[in-house]
């Protein structure tokens, strides 16, 4: 059964405006806070909540808010991410598309959190039409009093822009989104200082993705318990948005509760395997994740999980291969967005990631040497020491490549070519 | 303080001291490309990654990145650390183009020993380098961007430490481009720096291009004598020739830095024009037959017409030697002189700004740069004295406040207040912005020498002394105008100008005159009379390095020697002594003595043209003394004969402080400057970085960046005057006239013409004591063609 909290509300063909919103329980919560709460309260229902960034890096939220100190200077921002540029990931979108209100009430209620008064909606620029809806809606909710000066009488002001994003997949990252918003080069900060303690302009700053946001009301609203209880067990919480998409019958958005097995995820709501596909692998989290490999079908997808196994949940973006996919070829594809993508600050990453790129398609194309595995082996384990989680997260695939797909590697090396020829030769370097 | 274990070796360091500079300490060196020590370390380049074996950071991480910590146990040989830094050398090596035959970098540069130091020394990639179009930056800095590693110190030090925005970062990942938005020439004075922070051959010193190896050069420590700062330089000489100079560290004065001026200014050395030989009446004779003439006749002068027919001039461009050789010429002799003042009016600010400093309130530049407040009056360091810019910009990137009192358009790369005013509206001014520095802790008084007056000076000394006196570690920095115009002063004992001597030239009471390293063609404030006067002489002596119009003139022609091949004691305007040793041995470069086959395919035992003396050694001669035999007898000498002078027996590496030892009072008859009447514009001549020091001024390379003669004026003004940007204009007062371009701007003086000086503007700087006012018609707009 899938659990919709986020989007209960989804409508095939339009979003929920904002009467519909208000009708629905929208922005009593924001009031009933506003007018009765105390900022800490909002911190510590997140907090015993367990409530973990869905941005990818799942850092719990509460926690987050929390560092933010009581004597901290201000104006304060709040950071909404929406640049949604892991490649597969789209919940993002679709939440906008949804419900926009419901991130404007998240905003305003982690804003009141931390005493921000700015907020600021990073937005990727090919998603112009939430953008736009976002804006207009935003016009709305300060017309009716939901943002601006004195929200709900509780002499709390906040407000809102939207900001288009350059356009970068490293734009994504909230040290780099940082510098970017301040009209600087998109290059990531290196804690400390926390963005909580100085952020944009040096003033403390919460970032936050969409998801984590949209959340927040539903939490203050219900509570912590509830929203433990939404997962498939104690371990976890909250249910999850997958952006399932590859071989599948119906690639998609399903909201589900957090925990939710892999077998599952992909037979009953992504209609199961397309065509006489077989299961054969698939990233769980994004391009920044490693390959999970049949043995782990049943696998549990929560945070917990996940990393109990050695993987990273990320975004939930499911991405799967069937059994006629050439993985070899996949990564190649993968590390051409990366290399290209680097911000091109550190040198594992701006200039490692050519060289691992080169070094797969050379195997891809029947060029590789048995040499090439070792030295991949070694690079991907030394994107560690690079300068921000790209690089990690770009060497993921390559390193479960190798862990669990190395049989298929050393074949395209010994027979010279790629076994599932799908293609021709993959041409050019990556410059 | 905490105490850390680097590769089993136990040192303790003061809080927030960086792992790497820790293991400096223990002399144990960590690679590093992205880390400089003036600009800090941001994690970039990764090559400096070392194992933290215990203590409260675990694992692999960079060394830069990492304040030292109590417990620590660090090792830079683990094995994994080191195939790390191996791969970040590869992964730089990928696309470098490996061609060090032909790089100007190749024997110092950081990415050769470190390539060789990491143990990368076989290409494993096959894949294809990434290659990039190189720009022109202009006639300064050679740009070959694909020997460029990434390590960001080129943006960093351009825009982050120095303030200028034309030189960045374009594109990202393996594409990203350091260079300018478009070719062009960079505009920052201070880009010749990006040659020594550059780990790579990406910039290199375009001039000097293919002259040699670092280990082909005597290379010598130095000290700028382009400005009075006297900023630590390294010169490079190779055939008896100065080839390149670079910054060298400083603690006190210049850090790591030097401006372009003090970099390529010294082609004046070299260049085919310079004076090599004795010259009597026109005719080439050897320098020694023209000293011992010069000795004769004007010893026959003395006898004749008594010691007060001979005068003898010097100035602050000579060495503390020199400078003292003079004094003692005159002592002897009974000469006139030696008079070190152009005009009166410099001489006076530089004097009074002497006798202001004292040990407890003169600030290094070190200090400046630690100075939460900053008031700037009649100075404008980037043309006056570069260097001091940077350290002002250091200062305001910590967070002080900067208010700037002057006439002149500022250029500064930094945020000031501009409180525009003309010379008779400074005191007030400054009387009421010196409230701005109350809520200081360590505020800092600059004050010019060139277009200020003494009262100025002694007003702003009489601030600091009353902000001391409030509690407040206040200091005191006066530019000057020349690299020892301090020395000049301490020496002084005429205090009389130029002019003074012009005067008893006319009266027929001097015969003679000899001129040491003087552009009194250049300086003198009334040229037609400076003529008159010198055809009045029975005899002229120019002393010089320079070919100055008057050498040229003179009766007699002396050559001496330059700073490189005589070194010297130079005193900066904080009363800063530092010693310069000589570069090289002195006579014709070799590239003029060889006959063509440079290098020289023939060798012979003596060098043709080392039989110059220094100015000093000629100062001793002329008298009929015998110079002391060496440097080390010579500075002993001027220890034993000057009070002023005895610490330089205590000459350390950051040089000897000397000071005047004299308080300062405002003398009642302090100048108050002459108010400007209605319908006149007042005409500024102003000092500026490029082209208007006689030195430097050769440097063709500085020449053409030195833009076109222009004459400012504020925007109201030439509203007024319906002049427009970019016209041209006549401007005739007395019985000159020039043509200048216009400039407009603001904030900028009203009333105020300014006008910079220029290699190509041949005319007379302020007639003596007096400011030029010139009437509005006057000043004529030309119609464009
Ligand atoms: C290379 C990189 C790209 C990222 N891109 C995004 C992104 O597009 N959207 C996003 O919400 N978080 C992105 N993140 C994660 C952010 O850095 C940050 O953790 C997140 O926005 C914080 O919000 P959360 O705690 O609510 O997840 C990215 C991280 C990295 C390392
Ligand atoms: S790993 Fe380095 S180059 Fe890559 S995105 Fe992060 S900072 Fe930039
Ligand atoms: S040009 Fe030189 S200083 Fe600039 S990033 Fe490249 S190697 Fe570093
Ligand atoms: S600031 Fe002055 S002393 Fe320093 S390098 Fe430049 S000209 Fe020379
Ligand atoms: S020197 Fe430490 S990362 Fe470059």
């Amino acid at each position: 059964m899938e659990t919709r909290v986020l989007l209960k509300n989804r409508k095939p063909d339009r979003i929920l405006d904002l009467d519909e919103y208000r009708a629905s329980g929208g922005y009593t919560a924001a009031e009933e806070m506003l007018q009765t709460g105390r900022p800490a309260d909002v911190q510590e229902v997140l907090e015993a909540a367990g409530l973990l960034g869905r941005g990818g890096a799942a850092f719990p939220m509460g926690v987050k808010l929390s560092t933010v100190a009581e004597d901290a200077p201000f104006p304060r921002y709040l950071v909404c991410n929406a640049d949604e540029m892991e490649p597969g990931t789209f919940k993002d979108r679709v939440l906008i598309h949804t419900s926009p209100h419901l991130l404007i009430e998240g905003m305003l209620l982690a804003a009141f959190s931390v005493r921000a008064e700015h907020g600021i909606i990073f937005i990727r620029p090919e998603y112009e039409n939430a953008a736009r809806i976002l804006e207009r809606e935003a016009a709305l909710a300060r017309e009716h009093g939901l943002l601006g000066k004195n929200i709900f009488s509780s002499g709390f002001n906040f407000d809102i822009v939207v900001h288009r994003s350059g356009g970068r997949y490293i734009c994504g990252e909230g040290t780099a989104l940082l510098n970017a918003l301040e009209g600087k080069r998109p290059n990531p900060r290196k804690p400390p200082p926390y963005p909580t303690v100085r952020g944009l302009w040096q003033l403390p700053t919460v970032v936050q993705n969409v998801e984590t946001l949209c959340f927040v009301p539903h939490v203050v609203q219900n509570g912590a318990e509830w929203f433990r209880n939404l997962a498939t067990g104690p371990d976890e919480a909250g249910t999850k948005i997958f952006s399932v998409s590859g071989r599948v019958r119906r690639p998609g958005c399903y909201e589900l509760p957090m925990g939710t097995a892999l077998s599952e995820i992909i037979e009953t709501h992504a209609g199961g395997m397309a065509g006489d596909g077989r299961f054969k692998a698939c990233l769980p989290g994004g391009a920044s994740t490693g390959y999970m490999p049949e043995s782990m079908y049943h696998q549990e997808m929560g945070y917990k999980g996940l990393s109990d196994a050695g993987f990273r949940l990320g975004t939930a973006a499911v991405m799967v291969f069937d059994h006629s996919a050439c993985l070899v070829g996949a990564t190649v594809n993968l590390l051409a967005f990366f290399a290209r993508e680097s911000c091109g600050w550190c040198t594992p990453c701006r200039e490692g990631l050519p060289y691992m790129h080169d070094l797969l398609r050379r195997i891809e194309n029947g060029q590789g040497r048995a040499e090439f595995v070792p030295m991949l082996r070694e690079m991907a384990g030394q994107m560690g020491l690079a300068y921000c989680a790209f690089a990690p997260g770009a060497a993921a695939p390559v390193e479960s490549l190798i862990t669990y797909f190395e049989d298929e590697l050393r074949e395209h090396i010994e027979t010279r070519r790629c076994p599932f020829e799908t293609r021709g030769p993959i041409a050019g370097a990556t410059k | 303080m905490p105490k850390l274990i680097i590769d089993n070796r136990e040192i303790e360091v003061p809080e927030g001291t960086k792992v790497i500079k820790a293991a400096e300490k223990l002399g144990i060196y960590i690679p590093r490309f992205c880390f400089h020590h003036a600009l800090g370390a941001v994690g970039a380049c990764r090559v400096c990654a070392v194992k933290f074996q215990e203590g409260p950071v675990d694992g692999v991480q960079m060394s830069c990145m990492i304040d030292a910590q109590d417990g620590m146990k660090v090792s830079t040989a683990d094995p994994e650390a080191a195939d790390f830094r191996r791969s970040v050398i590869e992964w730089l090596m990928l696309n470098h183009p490996h061609d060090c035959p032909v790089c100007d970098e190749g024997g110092h540069c950081l990415l050769q020993d470190l390539t060789v130091a990491g143990g990368h020394g076989i290409r494993r990639s096959k894949g294809r380098k990434r290659t990039y179009t190189d720009q022109y930056l202009g006639p300064l800095v050679y740009h070959e961007m694909n020997r460029c590693i990434q390590c960001y110190r080129c943006v960093r030090f351009y825009r982050e430490y120095s303030g200028y925005s034309d030189l960045g970062v374009t594109g990202i990942a393996g594409r990203v481009y350091f260079g300018r938005l478009r070719e062009g020439i960079l505009e920052s004075p201070f880009a010749g720096n990006l040659i020594d922070i550059c780990p790579t051959g990406v910039y290199t010193d375009r001039p000097s291009r293919y002259t040699g190896r670092r280990w082909d050069f005597e290379r010598t420590p130095g000290v700028c004598i382009h400005c009075s700062l006297g900023c630590r330089t390294t010169v490079s000489a190779r055939y008896r020739q100065v080839v390149r100079v670079e910054g060298r560290f400083s603690q006190q004065v210049n850090r790591d830095f030097i401006c372009d001026r003090g970099r390529y200014g010294f082609y004046y050395a070299d260049r085919p024009g310079r004076p090599r030989n004795g010259r009597i009446n026109g005719q080439t004779v050897s320098a020694q037959q023209a000293v011992e003439e010069a000795r004769d006749r004007l010893q026959r002068i003395t006898q004749e017409h008594g010691p007060e027919a001979v005068g003898i001039i010097g100035s602050a461009r000579s060495s503390l030697q020199t400078l003292s050789a003079l004094v003692h010429l005159c002592h002897t002799t009974g000469w006139q002189g030696p008079v070190f003042r152009n005009t009166w009016i410099a001489g006076a600010a530089a004097d009074a700004a002497v006798r202001a400093l004292s040990p407890e309130n003169a600030f290094s530049m070190r200090e400046i740069e630690t100075a939460d407040a900053i008031l700037a009056v009649g100075a404008d360091p980037v043309n006056e004295a570069p260097m001091l810019a940077l350290a002002m910009r250091q200062a305001q990137r910590t967070g002080a406040e900067i208010i700037a009192i002057d006439p002149r358009p500022l250029d500064w790369p930094f945020d000031f207040a501009h409180l525009a005013c003309r010379a008779e509206e400074m005191e007030e001014t400054l009387a009421s912005a010196a409230e701005r520095l109350s809520a200081s802790r360590r505020p800092v008084v600059i004050c010019g020498t060139e277009i200020t007056d003494d009262g100025i000076v002694m007003q702003a000394a009489d601030l600091v002394a009353g902000l001391r006196g409030s509690d407040k570690r206040a200091g005191l920095f006066c530019t000057m105008p020349q690299a020892n115009s301090f020395g000049a002063a301490l020496l002084d004992e005429s205090n009389a100008c130029a002019a003074d001597l012009a005067d008893r030239i006319e009266t027929g009471q001097i015969r003679a005159l000899a001129v040491f390293e003087s552009d009194l063609w250049h300086v003198f404030p009334d040229r037609s009379r400076l003529s008159t006067a010198l055809e009045k002489l029975d005899l002229l002596v120019s002393v010089d390095f320079l070919d100055t119009p008057l050498f040229e003139n003179a009766d007699i022609g002396i050559p001496s020697l330059t700073v490189f091949e005589a070194g010297g004691i130079y005193v900066n305007q904080e009363g800063r002594a530092q010693q310069v040793r000589p570069a090289h041995t002195g006579g014709l470069p070799i590239a003029a003595a060889g006959l063509g086959d440079h290098p020289p395919r023939s060798f012979s035992p003596d060098v043709p043209g080392r039989d110059m003396p220094a100015a000093w050694a000629a100062a001793f001669s002329l008298s009929g003394q015998a110079p002391p035999e060496t440097d080390a007898q010579m500075t002993a000498w001027m220890r034993d004969n000057f009070a002023v002078l005895a610490d330089l027996a205590h000459m350390e590496a950051d040089g000897v402080r000397l000071f005047a030892g004299r308080k300062v009072s405002i003398p009642d008859e302090a100048q108050i400057p002459e108010k400007k009447p209605d319908q006149f514009l007042e005409l500024l001549p102003a000092p500026t970085i490029f082209g208007g020091e006689p030195m430097s001024g050769h440097s063709q390379c500085l020449r053409e960046l030195a833009g076109l003669p222009a004459v400012w004026m504020a925007r109201a003004d030439a509203d007024r005057l319906g002049i427009a940007d970019d016209d041209r204009v006549s401007l005739g007062f007395e019985n000159i006239e020039v043509t200048l371009n216009v400039r407009i701007s603001d904030p900028m003086a009203q009333g105020v013409l300014v006008v910079y000086r220029h290699p190509d503007i041949d005319w007379q700087p302020a007639p003596d004591g007096k400011r030029i006012f010139i009437s509005e018609d006057q000043i004529r707009r030309i119609e464009k063609a």
